[in-house]
């Protein structure tokens, strides 16, 4: 288990940064509490460190950048697979 | 503070001192780049416009090549004309020497064909040259210098460490009493509420919200079910990256501009009022080069360019200081970047410290340092902007 090195935003962020990449298993050290990766994640990619349920929003830089599109726990990767976003797209498909 | 630049006639500040050679339709490029080639300190403006436009297209090509042989950063203009093109030479040579710089037009067909233009050209370019290249740089204030900044080929290490560096300059040159112009408006969507609060009054907080939310209908009017996987409004390449939406890309994006209150909207390529300083928006989209030139034909005499993943793009007159937040691309295209803010994704360097590094960067450019794409001869952000359908919004 490898702990990676990370940036959280704003103190009110529901998801961490990657600063290198993330293999299954491997740890982020969130003020003091202990976050493992249920996936690989790569390098700036976003790692949920707050679990959440559907329609719950995704807050980095402080700001909504989306909704969860099902319930995750902490650890899970976000990107557009799991996370919607209502401005700039006309449709989840996209 | 003070810098050393170019004074022209008209009392604009120039960073550089080049002869543009000028085409006010795209069949004079290859007469223009001869010229340019035997002249030094000579710079071709090749364009694709220039003929069978109307309405606004027409308008951009006008406003686009006016803005660029008035720039100060030029001293001289010669106009090469085809002479049966919609974009008249004679409209190009006027607007020009308006700006009490010296300026020549050649027309082609009156000319007798293209080697008769080129020998002429290149005698009257020389005679500039002569006249014009050992000019002496005079003291100027800060307050005179405006920095256009921008994004491309973006990944997250640009909204972590290389925009919020760009921000940090930025405030430090407004503070200053200079100028930073911020632009591709599309990207900016969902950032609209954060920048109209910081608009000086409500004229121009409106002028915000009207110009992000008119981009918006525009790229959503642009959509078209019938190609998805081409509507996405973010590129592959950010997306890779780890940015997952507009959103969270604007965020990213809207670092480049500091702080700063918002003095005004600008339109596409037309300065501000005089004795307006301070943060601008410009009404245009991200296309790197269209955007780019749109700003430096608002008056930007310099560029700040980051790039997360690389790019190795400059402009024929104007210096662009190429930026990046990734190490493992700053190593790889090392030629083509000025300076790394890698170092804040390693820990090792803040924001502000690195704000002020690049600050006294931009002092020295402005000053006469090269930078990487100038010492490339890269020249490929020069691009005139099209209105894409009847949209005035441009």
């Amino acid at each position: 288990m490898k702990t990676l090195k990370f940036l959280v935003l704003n103190p009110k962020d529901t998801v961490a940064v990657l600063l290198e990449n993330g293999t299954k298993g491997d740890r982020v050290l969130v003020s003091e509490e202990e976050i493992i990766l249920l996936e690989n994640v790569e390098f700036a990619h976003k790692v949920l460190i707050a679990d959440s349920t559907k329609n719950d929003p995704v807050i980095k830089y402080g700001v909504n950048i989306g909704y969860m599109k099902a319930d995750a726990p902490k650890g899970t990767w976000i990107h557009g697979h799991n996370m919607g976003c209502d401005r700039g797209k006309q449709k989840e498909s996209f | 503070m003070k810098f050393m630049g170019y004074r022209r006639a008209n009392g604009t500040v120039g960073i550089r001192n080049h002869i543009a050679i000028i085409p006010s339709v795209f069949c004079a490029n290859n007469v223009v780049e001869h010229i340019a080639r035997q002249v030094k300190g000579a710079v071709a403006l090749r364009h694709p416009v220039g003929c069978s436009q109307v309405g606004f297209d027409l308008e951009l090509t006008a406003r686009t090549l006016i803005a660029m042989g008035r720039h100060p950063n030029i001293a001289a203009v010669v106009v090469v004309g085809l002479g049966c093109e919609r974009f008249k030479p004679t409209e190009l040579y006027e607007e020009v020497k308006k700006s009490g710089k010296p300026v020549e037009m050649i027309v082609i067909q009156e000319e007798g064909g293209s080697s008769k233009t080129i020998t002429k050209g290149v005698k009257i370019a020389n005679q500039f040259a002569q006249q014009e290249v050992n000019r002496p740089r005079v003291e100027c204030d800060l307050s005179e210098l405006t920095i256009a900044v921008k994004c491309g080929g973006t990944d997250a290490t640009s909204g972590l460490a290389a925009n919020p560096v760009v921000g940090a300059m930025s405030d430090l040159l407004v503070s200053a009493g200079g100028s930073t112009i911020l632009s591709e408006l599309n990207e900016l969507i969902g950032t609209e509420d954060m920048l109209a609060a910081r608009a000086i009054n409500k004229e121009v907080s409106d002028k915000v919200y009207a110009a992000i939310f008119a981009v918006e209908d525009k790229l959503r009017s642009g959509c078209d079910d019938r190609y998805v996987g081409r509507n996405e409004l973010i590129s592959p390449g950010n997306y890779d990256g780890g940015v997952s939406n507009i959103v969270e890309k604007a965020l990213g994006g809207v670092y480049k501009g500091g702080s700063a209150p918002v003095t005004d909207v600008l339109e596409y390529a037309i300065p501000p009022q005089p004795g307006q300083k301070g943060l601008f928006l410009m009404n245009y989209e991200s296309h790197d080069g269209e955007v780019v030139t749109g700003m430096i034909g608002c008056g930007a005499q310099i560029v700040a360019f980051t790039s997360g993943r690389g790019t190795p793009a400059g402009f024929p007159f104007a210096p662009v200081i190429k930026l990046t937040g990734n190490n493992f691309m700053f190593e790889k295209m090392k030629e083509n970047f000025d300076f790394n803010t890698g170092d804040i994704i390693n820990g090792e360097a803040t924001i502000k410290d690195k704000g002020k590094e690049l600050f006294d960067m931009v002092v020295d450019v402005a000053n006469g340092q090269q930078t990487a794409a100038e010492l490339l001869e890269s020249y490929e952000l020069f691009c005139v902007a099209r209105a894409m359908g009847s949209n005035p919004n441009a």
